[in-house]
């Protein structure tokens, strides 16, 4: 096998071969070896080769900077003092820079609070502890039910992948009032007036209420119902489907039941849609504001901080008086830029599992 | 199975075997209920029940008490109201059902495009990746929200507005000035401007799309490039005769993503409504707001898909 090193090499060398095969020809005369089609042909490519690559550029610089351009002016706009916003002179460079901004959003947003009775108080160190529950929850409970819909054939599989389906076009919306019926005046069915003993008449008062507290992520999770939990199943199962049915017959031969055989065989195997599933999750449950503003008023994560950051900052800030978007946009765009930063970092580093994990992992198969 | 029975004749059996008296396929079947049953019960009371429930009230008037919600009037006033009163709801829902059959093609044609360029081999491609995906990751949160609010209200009165105007009704008037094109139609115009002007959001919607197109360009066998390459085939004929045909099964699944995608944004005119009437305590005509949407949109959905399948070209038949 040769290195990617030499394959470079040999590639270079092949260039360099038919390109000097090309100069003998040229010299004897072209119209010896090639119809004047072929002529024609080759000189187009030869143009076409040397004019898309700088064009090439100029598209994906251009659609890079659009791309990037909020996140520039983020940066730009982060680090600059509040009284250069309405200077003329500056565009992208500020005169000076301040670190003053991201502290004060840091404050107001939470993400210095510290207190060792209450460490979730912390806005970062709640959301990332909500996340990563809810996350390897959902993550193991889809695993689990793609698995069931990919390899087994039951009554009712294509009926029940239908609901799978209903479940990722049905938007949250629908669904999120009566859920927080259900969750304020929580019994499973009537199982908790049992479980407290003294059931009265209309079970009012034994009724628990879920608001605020994070069981209203990690249940749904828990039951392969969280945030887009309909595409993760599907992506699950697509992929299980592409694995060969070989392996999980060795198994069965070698005595593994078929749950072991999942553990055992199936989660090695599927290791990078493991990953890719469950950076999608931290990325949807970091970026959820619906669903929990719906189910918390006082339960802060990081979107629900941002998503309110413009009130905070106009009664924390200028004393709850009207003020225009230039003069708070500074602290806005610090807590943009404080808010996504953890994503950014993550992204840096498992860029290649976001990207190839999708490719490979089902969604071809779609 | 049958091996172990075997087994267990030929041999003194060390241990006692379990034999069930399943036969093998009926036990395979119940294992199957048995690694979905967690997601079914979950489903039935986090997805079925809210939504029954969301059903029913759409066709009541309903009143909020302790411990859940009182239903009087069955009947569709809701969805009378819904169509032939309140003066927003038609409105807002053929202004998104426009929006969305205008910006889907171009989001389709725009991710293809850039898929297509992101598969070619040269310098920087990680980067390049690395840069169109990132929406991905930002697009669904509430920053979006922040920094398309400081672009549109120009808070800031540097970069933003030359942003902005960059690709605004002026450029496009000018370029059809240019060309020597005066006045041809209002609508056209306004069309033009209605998508260049958006064509930040535009783009900012295109991640999942290229992934999907990329993974599918990157199943096209290498066979099929080494034939066409040899038959002297054009990059254009190459597009149209080879990469549409093997990225056209992808074709589906990015629609139904950027129309699903479109369909439950928090942020379009439908939803907004629906949102505001729940904000109020009319959860009956929330409910009705909804599943009328729903129920349009599923339409709309189930009509392009049929439509666009017909074009879908499959390897395997």
């Amino acid at each position: 096998m040769a290195t990617k090193k030499q394959e470079r090499e040999f590639e270079k060398e092949r260039k360099r071969a038919v390109k000097a095969r090309y100069e003998r020809m040229k010299a004897e005369g072209l119209e010896k070896f090639f119809t004047p089609e072929q002529i024609r042909y080759n000189r187009n490519q030869r143009i076409l080769g040397a004019v898309w690559p700088v064009f090439r550029g100029l598209i994906i610089f251009g659609l890079g900077f659009v791309i990037m351009y909020p996140l520039l002016f983020m940066l730009s706009t982060a680090f600059r003092p509040n009284t250069q916003m309405s200077d003329p002179s500056i565009v992208w460079l500020p005169k000076t820079l301040t670190l003053s901004n991201i502290k004060e959003t840091a404050h107001v947003m939470k993400f210095d609070a510290w207190d060792w009775k209450k460490p979730l108080d912390n806005t970062i160190l709640n959301t990332v502890v909500l996340n990563v529950v809810a996350s390897v929850l959902q993550v193991i409970t889809c695993s689990i039910t793609g698995y069931g819909f990919a390899r087994f054939k039951f009554k009712g599989r294509n009926l029940l992948f239908a609901v799978v389906l209903l479940m990722i076009i049905v938007p949250p919306q629908i669904t999120t009032i009566p859920l927080y019926i259900q969750y304020a005046y929580f019994k499973i069915f009537g199982i908790i007036p049992l479980y407290t003993g003294n059931v009265d008449a209309d079970g009012s008062k034994e009724m628990v209420s879920l608001i605020n507290s994070g069981l209203t992520m990690y249940l749904p999770a828990l039951f392969a119902n969280g945030i887009k939990a309909g595409l993760f199943i599907y992506i699950f199962r697509q992929f299980f489907r592409g694995l060969p049915k070989e392996l999980e017959d060795a198994a069965y031969l070698d005595g593994c039941g078929p749950f072991e055989t999942y553990v055992k065989i199936m989660i090695p195997n599927a290791k990078t849609s493991f990953l890719t599933v469950f950076l999608f999750s931290i990325v949807w449950y970091w970026n959820d504001f619906y669903v929990s503003s719906s189910f918390f008023t006082q339960n802060n994560t990081v979107a629900l901080m941002l998503k309110n950051l413009n009130a905070t900052l106009t009664a924390t800030l200028f004393n709850n008086q009207s003020i225009s978007v230039r003069q708070i946009i500074v602290w806005l765009e610090s807590g943009c830029l404080l808010s996504i930063l953890p994503l950014l970092v993550m992204y840096t580093f498992l860029q290649k599992y976001f990207v190839e994990g999708v490719e490979r992992s089902g969604l071809t198969g779609m | 199975m049958t091996i172990n029975k075997n087994n267990s004749g030929n041999q003194a059996a060390p241990k006692k075997e379990k034999v069930s008296k399943i036969p093998y396929e009926k036990r395979k079947e119940l294992y199957g209920y048995g690694f979905i049953a967690l997601w079914a019960v979950g489903t039935i009371y986090f997805f079925i029940m809210p939504l029954v429930q969301s059903l029913i009230w759409s066709f009541h008037d309903t009143d909020v008490v302790v411990g859940g919600m009182q239903l009087k009037n069955p009947g569709i006033q809701n969805y009378y109201y819904a169509f032939r009163q309140d003066q927003n709801y038609v409105p807002a829902l053929t202004n998104m059902i426009k929006n969305t059959l205008m910006n889907t093609p171009l989001i389709i044609v725009f991710s293809v495009f850039v898929a297509v360029i992101l598969n070619q081999k040269f310098k920087g491609r990680t980067a390049a990746r690395a840069i169109f995906f990132l929406p991905v990751i930002i697009a669904t949160g509430p920053v979006i929200d922040i920094i398309n609010g400081n672009m549109t209200t120009g808070g800031y009165s540097g970069g933003s507005e030359q942003f902005s105007t960059m690709f605004e009704t002026n450029l496009v008037d000018d370029l059809l000035n240019f060309l020597g094109i005066y006045n041809i139609s209002d609508r056209l115009t306004n069309i033009i401007t209605v998508l260049t002007s958006d064509i930040m959001n535009l783009i900012w919607k295109c991640g999942i799309q290229i992934i999907l197109f990329l993974s599918a360009l990157q199943g096209i066998p290498y066979s099929a490039k080494e034939a066409a390459s040899m038959e002297g085939a054009t990059a254009w004929e190459y597009f149209w005769k080879i990469t549409v045909p093997y990225i056209s099964p992808m074709l589906i699944a990015a629609l139904v993503y950027t129309i699903v995608d479109s369909f439950v944004d928090p942020q379009n005119d439908v939803m907004k409504l629906v949102l505001s009437q729940s904000k109020q305590w009319m959860f009956g005509k929330s409910a009705a707001f909804a599943w009328a949407y729903f129920v349009i949109v599923g339409i709309l959905l189930a009509v392009i898909i049929a439509i666009v399948n017909k074009f879908v070209y499959y390897e395997v038949e």
